[in-house]
This record gives structure tokens, C-alpha cells and sequence, in this order.
């Protein structure tokens, strides 16, 4: 059990505190008396995976066990989500591999032969057959793959995509397979507050199902509880969670997610080592070097069972291992923002993700209240390179030059380009035969930054591309303390100040 | 200074009265009235002798009749009153001017009535070929005085009125002599006839030769070094745009050299020379002048202070100098400039006309400054450089030029600096033809460009203008200062031509170049509010063309960056064990130099020996294999601005055409971009698979303009509304072949032959995220 996280006031011992920079890290000295918001150690793992696995699986929560759930007969689907959770990607064997082992084990046990596997990646890109392998295992690729029984899902696919329902504004379908399946099984890692049982309809619904969940006010509650309801009565659903730790970072730099004073002589060695690497090397090494990083999870609960019930004991492990209580919002808010985000993995970091990334993962990381006041400022850390890889991200490429030099304003783009940038017959195109994201991707990440610009003054991004930045609405400054200075004319000379101490990842709960 | 003459020292016939009475009820035949002597010329007699009928000889050119060159003449601003007086162009030529269309040497016939032929139409060139030198400046000023004499004569070839002929000649009509030159003939004794005949005889020898094998050949090689890759045709024209270039010159150098080697410095002065003496020959029966301007500038007071037309001897040399591009000039500090203002050779042109010389007797007239108001080039270059410090260009976004300071080092060591220069610009030239194609580059390459403009211009000014620059004559001016005092009190004030009247600043910095940096400054501020960019990179979204045009894309290095090599080695390495991969990747690496030489000569035969390598592959796994493997190696290679602009086209409405030499399974990726894909074909066997020949050759250089206007006619499509994009040279007849070309991250050639044609030039990135060995798995 490790220590919980805590809040450290910058006083004159303190030493320069590490801040991730896109694909770089820098070291900060903060101003005297800003608070610095630590994430929790991990807490205790379980003691062996395979026997939680299979405990969970047995004892299920609200749930009779999984064994009595598989009729031979039956049409059985395992969804579980793609490669962006967890990010950084965990090293081998992945958790889900192992979970997904055991439920077939089961499953050949109870003479279940019908049995097909589908990633939730959504409007997410296509995986590569290596990233399948790399989710499922070895074993499971081997044998459903090269029937077609291992795919992503596909949400242009309308042969495949089948009418569960409708909501007030629109019809739900959603995986025709999973739709149609006597018994679906959810495997998931959480590694953040779970999003309920939406999640599964944006995981495995059509383009029009996942935009009612990202409407640029965010989907109504309504709206996200009747897709629930609708998914959760039309398709039986066995949920298994795997809670996940604070290991983000494996050896030899999981001492970047350590206290900076408590660094020891071997991890200051290799922090000046990896420094100088990451200088000198080019921008595209650098790139390679982060994208081939390792998270070394542990899970330290698995549960099974009803929806409902999983994710209420999974909520609580995550408020126990992630939860940090910090007194009040401060009148300015900065966090760094690192090259880990779900949306480019083996892939390029550009302005958009790197926005959503800070103003949307890491700002709204809290219980209820953001750690930054309302009107406060936000100070963030990338170099927001205007680059794209033309691969993953080609509809990015087109918002970021076509659509944010005309407007910002998410409900204008909501009005004047959504529609154009869902329908275009090119990204579907590549989304559905490439491995790019869906065309409409980079709006409903843009959306999700709105509740931050609302909520915030100012936003500065420290060293980052001037034009990127203005062209998103946002400044830049060369130095914290210029942006400090830039953010004095709205919360005054002598400012509150936070800086959310990220990764491992923190929910902030302000008392 | 020298003295003035007295007035009892005139040989000249004193002008009895006022001009407009001396010349009243005169027809004046004039030539080279559309220049820029003549225009001022007509001009003045039309506002100044209200009497005097000026009949003018103008030669067509091209659809526009003599007349309609006049209206066009009298349509300038200078004629405004007269026009208005008269109540249009078309009424004041037929109240006031006689046109008569025709041409020097073939003179038609002239007015019977004529009193006075003005000649004063001849090259403004130094440096014309020698057969057009003795055409306009020999034959032609004797055919002029013969159909005068025809004109004038009756049928038993008598004179009935003896006509007063006035030669506009020029002061270097003295050739290389020194010292003092007087208002008389040169002493020399040429055979015109002779030289006249051998330079005309100049141009078909030198085509002759320019026609041998050994000529061709070497013509046609320099051409293909540069345009081998676009194709024959393209290679072909320019060896022929060679050719002339290569008769030019050498008819130029011949009529130098022939000038020289008998003391004249240039051509032009020479055949000055010559028919100076043909008029004193042809016209001994009549009354003969000789007006002899030194370098004719613009007007120090009429029409107004400052007129100009065109740009003559000094003004490209003073603009550039205002441009800071002229480091340094050949001359000799003391040497005197001997500039005249326009409307003092055109009023000393007119009181010639007025005066009645001895018949066989010629009289000169030097129409001068150097001999009573000397300006010497020290002063010339300081008023010239204080005006331009005091009003310099605005030029561009860097702010004004640096404005050399001329040390006048002498012609010597200019002449050692720019071959200097020129070898270290040859130097950098072959340098950069090796280096792999990139920004930098292409910047260097502007560069180098800019510095050979400059190289050529002082080159060719240096050429020209040395021996003027250094020149030590002397025009001795008695006559024509005798002839300005004996001008009426009464037209002192519009007909004066003493040059000792003005003071050299005031004309250089207050009249002269505020005249002739004008249009350049509004070209400045017209550039400067429309950006200097080409434009055929169009904003899209105003296109009207629809599907009458066509947008066509080549593929390596415009919208993607690959080579065939690499895209084999992808497509073909996967399938093989490792060490058989090692063994191809080796085979491929050995052959690499073999290859890049087929590509130096000739891209098809390149491609071919590429493709050959695909034998044996089946045709269907290699589609199938590109499908899932390769495309997103090729999607991450596309430049997403390429990808943007071929969206924007289709949004447009054209028809997107994808032209390529990489063979057809591996465009599949982008097929749904493009509504026409043209790509090579691989040829296969039976059993599906590749035999390693093209089913049809690889459309490549001139072929693909064949095959885009073969496509245009049969399809309907505008081709000058229609758009292209390629990256390299062997697309340029591509490119020429429509309307809004634009060259995308060119090498230097193309960029060159953008720059040429003001085609826009894109830089489309294409930064590939995995690097160029990772293989499709």
C-alpha cells in the first residue's frame, strides 16, 4: 500500500519540480507557495492476477457466475477497448489478453462454440493486426483472427450496425454482432472515473449514436442515462473491470512519477542522461523514443457482474487510488502536458489532441470541482507543433486549418461544419479502410474543451507555437514567467497557484 | 569652357525671321516619328509652326497600319491640347499630318511637294546584328534620299525644287578618334558599298554554319543537359531557341568586330559613319545638314520638364544603380558624359530645317554639352547617389537598398572582378547541381539566379558602355551655338538649345530622374498593394470551371514522397525470407548507380528497369497485400495539403486526374481521391503473374502532355481553365500545356522555369511519421 497524494506547498527548499513538455520534460522552479498537487502511490496490487480473474469471474457482483451464463448454443461477443486504455500502453502480457483467456476458457468449457471478439474503439482508428495481437494475447489472435471473428468495430459498417432503440433526438444502433448476442462481455481497464454504461454505445455504436454522446454542450445526462438504459435492456451485458494503479511509468523511468527530493543518485543520473537524449536527439526519435514507452500496471481489483454494480466498485477503487484532497481552487491552474494521450498512440501529438489532452483529460480531473477557480487561468505545457500525421489523423489536418481559422466557437462548428467533416466520403473512407479517425473526431474532442475555455479567463501555453496557439484561441509564452505575467492582468501580481502534478494521474477533490 | 565663338566668325546663314515664318507652307517629310526624337519633333511643329505641314513615313507593325500607329502616337498625353483643339486624333492627323505608310529600306514613293526630309528614324541599339545595322543605317538612308530625288525630280530627272535633306546622325559617328572633333566630315575612306554588301552577306553565312552538324550537336547537347527529362520535343525547341540565340550573337560579335577593326567602337557607330558619308554622296546635288546629337536625354523644358519615352542610354544604369545591383562602373571619373536634353535637339533639328546650307557643301551641327557645359561622370554619379539618398526606391519588404559607392577602379579590375565572379558562379552552379533537391536549395538556387541577372547586366553594360564611359572627346559645338543665337528674340524662349542654360544638378536630381524613376515607383506601389505573388495557385472556391476543367496531380514528390525503389522494396521484401530480403535489398543497392544513370537520361527507361524487377509476382497477392499492408504506408506519405487541394478540385467541381509512372496496384490507397488514374501497367502471364514488362510504356515527360491534350479534346475540357501539379522537370510540358500550372516543391530547373512562366510555387510537407526502412508487416 503506498502513500497516499498529497499537497506540497513550494517553499525555499524545494527543488526544481518536473513538468512533462509534449515529448520532453522540463524542470520548473515554481513560485514560493504554489501548491503542488501529488498523485497517490500505487496502491496494493492483487496478489495474482489469474486467481482474482477467475474469482471475479465465479463470484460475480449481481450476477449469477459466468460459467452459468454460457449455454452451448448461445451467441456470445467480447467487447473490450481499443489501444488507447491505458495510455501509456501496458507492457505485455496485457490484462485484457489474460481476462479474455479466461472468459474463453469458460466459454469452451460450456460448449460454446459461437464466439466473436470486437475492439470498442468507435469513431477511435482502426487497430493494426500487431495492436490486436498485442490486446488479445498471442493464443486468442492465433485463433480468431484470420476467420474474421477478432475486428474492430466499425461505425460507417450500416450493414452491421443494427437499431436498438431511439432517445428523444435520434435511433441508437449500435454492433449488429454484439446487438445480437445472447450474452455480451465487456472487458475493461479503468484507469480513470468509469463512464458508465454509455461507454458502450460509444465504444460500439454507429457515427450518429456516438454523436449524441459528443454534442458540443457535452452529452445531457438524459440523453447519456436513456442510451444506458437502452443498451443495458436490449443486449445482456456480463462486465469485468480491471482497476488499474498508479504505474504509469516502468524502469528505468518510473522515477519520473516519484517525488522529485526523493530521486535518488541512480535516477538523477539517468533523468540528466534522458535529458540530453531527448534534447539532442531529432524531433521524430524523440517522437519514436515516447511512443515505444511502457506503463507497468498492476490491477488492484478485478470485479465482474452486473454493469451497474462493476462500476460502482470500480468507481470506488479509482476515488481510493487516484482521489487527492487539495484545500480550494487556486487562481491559476498549471499542468504540463505529456506525449501520452489516448488519441495518438504510435502517432503524431498535434494541437488538437494536445488542447484536449490538457484542457479536457487533465483539467476536468476532479469530483465535482476543477482545482483552477471560475474566471482563474490555466497555464499548460506543450510545444503544439502544427503537426499531423497524415495517416491517423487526416480530418485533423483539414479542422485545424480550414475550420479553427474561421471559428473556435464550438456550437459555430457544430452548426456549420459537423455535418460536412461526418459525411465526407473521404474520411469515412479512410477511417474505415485506412487507420484514421473518423472525420468528425477532432469536433467532439474540440467540444470537449469548452467546459475548460468557459470555465477559465485566460489559457497560456508555455513554449509553445505561437500561430498553433492563437489560431485555438489561446497564448503563448516562452517562460512560466511570462505567462504568469500575461495572466496577471485578470487574477492579479500575487495569484493563488496550483500545478497538478501529472502523471500518475490525480482526482482532484477540493474540499 | 570654351569661349563662344563671335557672331562675325559664322560660317552659318543667319535666320532671318522667326521659325514659324522660315518654315511656313514647308512640307516636312519626317521619319521615325513613333520614336522618341520624332514624337517630340511632330509634337513641336504641330504647336509651334501652325503653318507647317509635316507628313510622316511610319512603317507598319504587325496588324496596326501606319495611320492607326499615328492616332495611337497622337493619342499621348503631350497631344492632348492639339487633339482637344481639333476635335479628336483622327481629325487632327487629317488637318495636320500626312501619313504615308511604308518602310526603310523600301521607301514608297514621296510627296512631290515635299521641302524638307528630317530623317531620324535608326536603331537605338548599340549592339544590333551587322545585316540590320547596314540595312536601316546604310540602305536604308540612301533609299530614302533616292525616292527624295525621284520625288523632286521630273521625268527627265532634273530637279524641279532643290529639297533641303537633314540627317539625324550622332556624335560618335567619331569612333575611336580622341581630342577635339569638328563639325565636318570624318576622314576615312571605306567603301561603304563594299562593307554594306559583305554585312548583309554576315547573316547567311553565320545561318549556314549555325546549320552544320558539329554546331547542331553542340546546341543540341547543351540543350538536353538541361531538358534531357522533359523529352524530345521540349529538348528539340530549345535547341532551335538556341540556334537563334547562337545567329544573334555571333551577327552581333561580327558587326563589333568589323567596327572595331576599322576604329569605331560599336556597329551603330560605324554604319552612323557610313551614312553620314552616303548622304553627303547621294545628296551632293541638294541642300544637305548633318544633325549630330551626343546621348539624347530627357527634355529639360518641353514639352515639360522631364519627358522621356522609353528608356534610352543612361536610364537602365541609373535605376539599377537605384536599386543597388550596379556595384561598381567602368568609367574614368573625369571623362565627360556628353548628355543633350530631348527638346534641344529637337529645336536645333528645327532651326536646321530653317536654314539654307551650300548646295554640295554640308553643314554639321554637334548637338552637345560637352563642349560648353561639361559634366564629368564624378559629378554625374554624385548627383545621381545624392538623389537616390534622398528618394530612394521603397523596395519590398527589406526596406530601401544599400546604394553602392563607386570607386572607379577602373575598367581593368572590373573586368577581373566580374570573370572572377563568373567562374565562382559556374563554380557554385555545378555545385548545386548536385545537391538532393530542399528548401535550402531552391533558396540557393534564387540566389545564384539573382546574382547571374546581376553578373549579365553589368557584363553587358560594361561591354557597351566602356569605351563611351572613358571616352576623351570633344564635340566642338561652334555651329550649333551660332546657330541658337541667331535664332529670333522672339523664339528664344521655345526654340533655345544653348546646353550652357541649365546647371547639371538641377537637371539630374529635379528633371531627369524624378522622370524616370516615376513608373517605376508606381510599379512599386502597385506591388506592394497586391503582393508580387503569381497567382496560379487560385483560391478555389470562386473557380466557375466546373467540368469543363481538369485538375491533374503527378504522384512521387508532389502528393507523396516515395520512389519507385522503395515502393518495390515494399512491396516485394515482405513476401521473401530474411536473408533473401538481404540478398534483394544487395542486388537492388549494387544496381542503384546504374539506375540513378538510367533516371539522369531518361525516366521511362528507368522506370522500365525498375519494373523489370517485379517479375514473377503474383499480380492479385500483390493487390491484396497493399491492400492490408502497404496502404497505410502510403496514406502516411501523402502531404495532407495535396490531399486538401485535391479535395478542394473535386469540391470544385473538375475532374481530378492522377498522372503517375509507379505502377497501378500501388495508387489502390488513393484511388477514391482521383476520378481518372493514369499509371503504368504491369504486364502478366497466365497464371496472374508479373512478366516484368509494361503492358503499355510509362506515360512519362512529353507523353503526358500528349495524353492530357488527347484527353482534353476527347472529354471536352478547357485546358487554359484546367490546373496541374508536378515537382520536377520532366512535367514541364505538362505543365505548359495548362492554364494555372503550379510547381510543387520543384527542383531547380522547374522552379526556374516557374519563375519563367510566373507559375505560383508551393511547398507541400510531407514529413513521414515511420521511417523510410520500416516495412510493411
Amino acid at each position: 500500500m503506498g502513500r497516499p497524494g498529497f499537497v506540497l506547498e513550494v517553499d525555499d527548499r524545494t527543488p526544481p519540480l518536473l513538468v512533462p513538455d509534449g515529448d520532453r520534460f522540463q524542470l520548473e522552479k515554481f513560485p514560493l507557495g504554489t501548491r503542488v498537487i501529488y498523485p497517490a502511490e500505487s496502491l496494493a496490487r492483487v496478489p495474482d492476477l489469474g486467481e482474482a480473474i477467475n474469482a471475479a469471474l465465479d463470484t460475480p457482483l449481481d450476477s449469477a457466475p459466468l460459467l452459468a451464463l454460457l449455454k452451448p448454443e448461445m451467441r456470445l461477443t467480447i467487447a473490450f477497448d481499443d489501444i488507447g486504455t491505458p495510455t501509456p500502453r501496458m507492457r505485455r502480457p496485457d490484462i485484457r489478453g489474460k481476462v479474455i483467456e479466461a472468459v474463453l476458457s469458460r466459454a469452451a468449457a460450456a460448449g460454446v462454440d459461437n464466439v466473436a471478439l470486437v475492439s470498442a474503439n468507435g469513431l477511435n482508428r482502426r487497430m493494426t493486426s500487431e495492436e490486436l495481437q498485442y490486446l488479445v494475447g498471442e493464443r486468442v489472435f492465433r485463433s480468431f483472427y484470420v476467420d474474421g471473428l477478432l475486428a474492430n468495430h466499425d461505425a460507417e459498417d450500416t450493414d452491421n450496425l443494427a437499431k436498438i432503440g431511439t432517445t428523444v433526438t435520434a435511433e441508437i444502433a449500435v454492433n449488429a454482432r454484439a446487438a445480437s448476442s445472447d450474452l455480451l462481455i465487456f472487458v475493461h481497464l479503468v484507469a480513470g472515473p468509469p463512464p458508465g454504461a454509455a461507454a458502450i454505445a460509444a465504444g460500439l455504436g454507429s457515427t450518429a449514436t456516438i454523436g449524441q454522446l459528443s454534442g458540443p454542450q457535452g452529452p445531457g445526462n438524459d440523453v447519456a442515462a436513456q442510451i444506458a438504459d437502452l443498451v443495458t435492456s436490449a443486449i445482456p451485458i456480463f462486465e469485468i473491470d480491471a482497476v488499474l494503479d498508479n504505474d504509469v511509468l516502468a524502469p528505468p523511468v518510473e522515477f519520473l512519477g516519484h517525488r522529485e527530493w526523493e530521486w535518488s543518485l541512480k535516477d538523477r543520473a539517468t533523468w540528466f542522461g534522458m535529458r540530453r537524449g531527448l534534447e539532442w536527439s531529432p524531433q521524430r526519435a524523440r517522437r519514436r523514443l515516447m511512443n515505444r514507452a511502457e506503463g507497468n500496471y498492476h490491477a488492484t481489483l478485478v470485479t465482474a457482474g452486473s454493469p451497474a454494480a462493476v462500476q460502482r466498485a470500480s468507481q470506488a477503487q479509482i476515488m481510493a487510488q487516484q482521489r487527492v484532497e487539495v484545500s480550494a481552487a487556486a487562481d491559476v491552474g498549471v499542468l504540463g502536458v505529456g506525449a501520452h494521450i489516448p488519441y495518438s498512440v504510435d502517432s503524431v501529438t498535434n494541437p488538437i489532441l494536445a488542447a484536449w489532452s490538457g484542457l479536457a483529460a487533465g483539467f476536468s480531473s476532479h469530483t465535482g470541482t476543477p482545482f483552477v477557480r471560475p474566471g482563474g487561468a490555466l497555464i499548460l505545457y506543450h510545444p503544439l507543433y502544427a503537426e499531423f500525421s497524415p495517416l491517423h489523423h487526416p480530418s485533423y489536418v483539414d479542422f485545424f486549418t480550414d475550420v479553427l481559422t474561421i471559428t473556435t466557437s464550438p456550437e459555430r462548428i457544430a452548426a456549420d461544419y459537423e455535418e460536412k467533416f461526418a459525411n465526407d466520403s473521404w474520411y469515412v473512407h479512410l477511417y474505415r479502410t485506412g487507420h484514421a479517425f473518423h472525420g468528425v473526431h477532432p469536433m467532439y474532442l474540440w467540444y470537449q474543451t469548452a467546459a475548460a475555455q468557459r470555465h477559465c479567463s485566460d489559457i497560456v501555453w508555455v513554449g509553445a507555437d505561437r500561430e498553433s496557439a492563437a489560431r485555438m484561441g489561446f497564448r503563448a509564452a516562452s517562460t512560466l514567467a511570462d505567462a504568469l505575467e500575461i495572466v496577471a492582468s485578470t487574477v492579479g501580481r500575487t495569484p493563488s497557484i496550483s500545478y497538478l502534478h501529472s502523471p500518475p494521474p490525480v482526482l482532484v477533490d477540493i474540499k | 569652357m570654351t569661349a563662344a565663338p563671335a557672331d562675325s566668325d559664322l560660317s552659318v546663314q543667319r535666320l532671318d525671321g522667326r521659325l514659324r515664318d522660315l518654315l511656313a507652307g514647308k512640307k516636312i517629310v519626317m521619319t521615325g516619328v513613333t520614336g522618341f526624337i520624332g514624337e517630340q519633333l511632330l509634337w513641336k511643329i504641330l504647336t509651334e509652326l501652325p503653318e507647317t505641314r509635316p507628313s510622316v513615313l511610319v512603317r507598319r507593325k504587325g496588324s496596326a497600319s501606319a495611320r492607326e500607329r499615328m492616332i495611337a502616337v497622337v493619342k499621348k498625353s503631350i497631344f492632348n491640347d492639339l487633339r482637344k483643339a481639333a476635335g479628336g486624333p483622327a481629325e487632327l492627323l487629317d488637318t495636320r499630318v500626312e501619313v504615308i505608310e511604308g518602310d526603310l529600306p523600301n521607301v514608297p514613293q514621296l510627296p512631290s511637294d515635299l521641302d524638307i526630309v528630317v530623317h531620324c528614324a535608326g536603331d537605338v541599339s548599340f549592339d544590333p546584328p551587322i545585316d540590320q545595322a547596314f540595312t536601316t543605317n546604310v540602305i536604308g538612308t540612301k533609299a530614302l534620299l533616292d525616292r527624295m530625288l525621284e520625288a523632286v525630280a521630273d521625268e527627265s530627272g532634273q530637279l524641279r525644287r532643290i529639297p533641303h535633306y537633314v540627317h539625324i546622325s550622332t556624335a560618335y559617328t567619331a569612333g575611336r578618334r580622341r581630342g577635339a572633333i569638328l563639325e565636318a566630315p570624318h576622314a576615312h575612306d571605306i567603301d561603304y558599298d563594299a562593307e554594306t554588301a559583305a554585312g548583309i552577306a554576315m547573316r547567311d553565312l553565320i545561318e549556314e554554319e549555325s546549320r552544320t552538324s558539329a554546331q547542331l550537336a553542340r546546341l543540341r547537347e547543351d540543350a538536353e543537359r538541361e531538358h534531357r527529362q522533359a523529352g524530345f520535343l521540349t529538348t528539340a525547341a530549345d535547341t532551335e531557341r538556341r540556334r537563334i540565340e547562337w545567329v544573334q550573337a555571333e551577327l552581333v560579335k561580327a558587326g563589333t568586330e568589323r567596327a572595331r577593326s576599322l576604329g569605331w567602337t560599336d556597329v551603330y557607330t560605324f554604319t552612323k559613319a557610313l551614312g553620314e558619308r552616303v548622304v553627303t554622296d547621294v545628296g551632293q546635288g541638294v541642300y544637305v545638314s548633318i544633325v549630330r546629337p551626343a546621348i539624347v536625354e530627357s527634355s529639360w523644358l518641353h514639352p515639360y520638364p522631364g519627358w522621356i519615352e522609353g528608356f534610352k542610354m543612361a536610364e537602365p544604369l541609373i535605376l539599377a544603380y537605384g536599386r543597388g545591383e550596379l556595384p561598381e562602373f567602368p568609367a574614368t571619373p573625369e571623362a565627360v558624359v556628353d548628355i543633350v536634353p530631348c527638346d534641344h535637339v529637337v529645336n536645333a533639328i528645327l532651326a536646321v530645317c530653317a536654314t539654307r546650307p551650300e548646295i554640295g557643301e554640308p553643314e554639321y551641327y554637334h548637338v552637345n554639352s560637352g563642349a560648353r557645359n561639361p559634366l564629368t561622370f564624378k559629378d554625374l554619379y554624385t548627383y545621381i547617389r545624392a538623389y537616390f539618398l534622398e528618394h530612394p526606391f521603397e523596395g519590398g519588404p527589406r526596406g530601401a537598398a544599400r546604394l553602392p559607392q563607386w570607386t572607379f577602379p577602373g575598367a581593368s579590375s572590373i573586368e577581373r572582378l566580374l570573370s572572377t565572379s563568373d567562374r565562382a558562379h559556374k563554380l557554385a552552379e555545378r555545385v548545386l547541381a548536385q545537391m538532393p533537391r530542399s528548401d535550402r536549395t531552391r533558396k540557393i538556387a534564387k540566389d545564384l539566379d539573382r546574382t547571374r541577372v546581376r553578373l549579365d547586366f553589368v557584363r553587358r553594360y560594361h561591354t557597351l558602355y566602356k569605351e563611351y564611359a572613358q571616352s576623351e572627346l570633344h564635340f566642338v559645338d561652334d555651329n550649333t551655338f551660332a546657330l541658337t543665337r541667331a535664332l529670333h528674340p522672339d523664339d528664344q524662349a521655345a526654340f533655345a538649345f544653348d546646353t550652357a542654360v541649365f546647371d547639371w544638378k538641377t537637371y539630374i536630381q529635379e528633371v531627369h530622374c524624378p522622370s524616370i524613376t516615376a513608373p517605376v515607383r508606381r510599379m512599386e506601389a502597385i506591388r506592394s498593394k497586391r503582393g508580387n505573388r503569381p497567382t496560379t495557385m487560385k483560391d478555389l472556391a470562386k473557380d466557375a470551371a466546373g467540368a469543363t476543367a481538369v485538375a491533374i496531380f503527378d504522384l512521387d514528390g508532389t502528393i507523396m514522397s516515395t520512389n519507385v525503389i522503395e515502393q518495390y522494396l515494399w512491396a516485394r521484401l515482405p513476401e521473401l525470407s530474411r536473408t533473401r530480403q538481404l540478398a534483394e535489398v544487395g542486388r537492388v543497392v549494387r544496381r542503384l548507380p546504374s539506375y540513378l544513370r538510367a533516371e539522369q537520361r531518361d525516366r521511362g527507361t528507368f522506370l522500365r528497369a525498375v519494373y523489370r524487377r517485379y517479375r514473377g509476382a503474383d499480380l492479385a497477392a500483390l493487390e491484396r497485400f497493399i491492400d492490408t499492408s502497404m496502404a497505410p504506408h502510403i496514406l502516411s506519405r501523402l502531404s495532407p495539403e495535396a490531399v486538401r487541394r485535391i479535395r478542394e478540385h473535386r469540391a470544385a467541381g473538375h475532374t481530378t486526374i492522377l498522372i503517375t509512372g509507379v505502377v497501378r496496384p500501388l495508387t489502390r490507397p488513393i484511388q477514391q481521391l482521383f476520378d481518372v488514374i493514369v499509371a503504368a501497367e504491369l504486364g502478366v502471364d497466365d497464371e496472374g503473374r508479373c512478366t516484368g514488362f509494361l503492358s503499355a510504356p510509362p506515360l512519362v515527360g512529353e507523353s503526358r502532355a500528349a495524353w492530357l491534350k488527347h484527353y482534353a479534346t476527347s472529354h471536352n475540357v478547357d485546358l487554359d481553365r484546367s490546373f496541374a501539379y508536378a515537382d520536377s522537370h520532366s512535367d514541364l510540358p505538362m505543365l505548359e500545356s495548362v492554364g494555372n500550372a503550379v510547381a510543387v516543391s520543384p527542383d531547380i530547373p522547374l522552379m526556374r522555369a516557374a519563375h519563367r512562366n510566373q507559375w505560383s510555387v508551393v511547398e507541400w510537407k510531407i514529413k513521414p511519421i515511420t521511417p523510410r526502412w520500416a516495412l510493411p508487416t
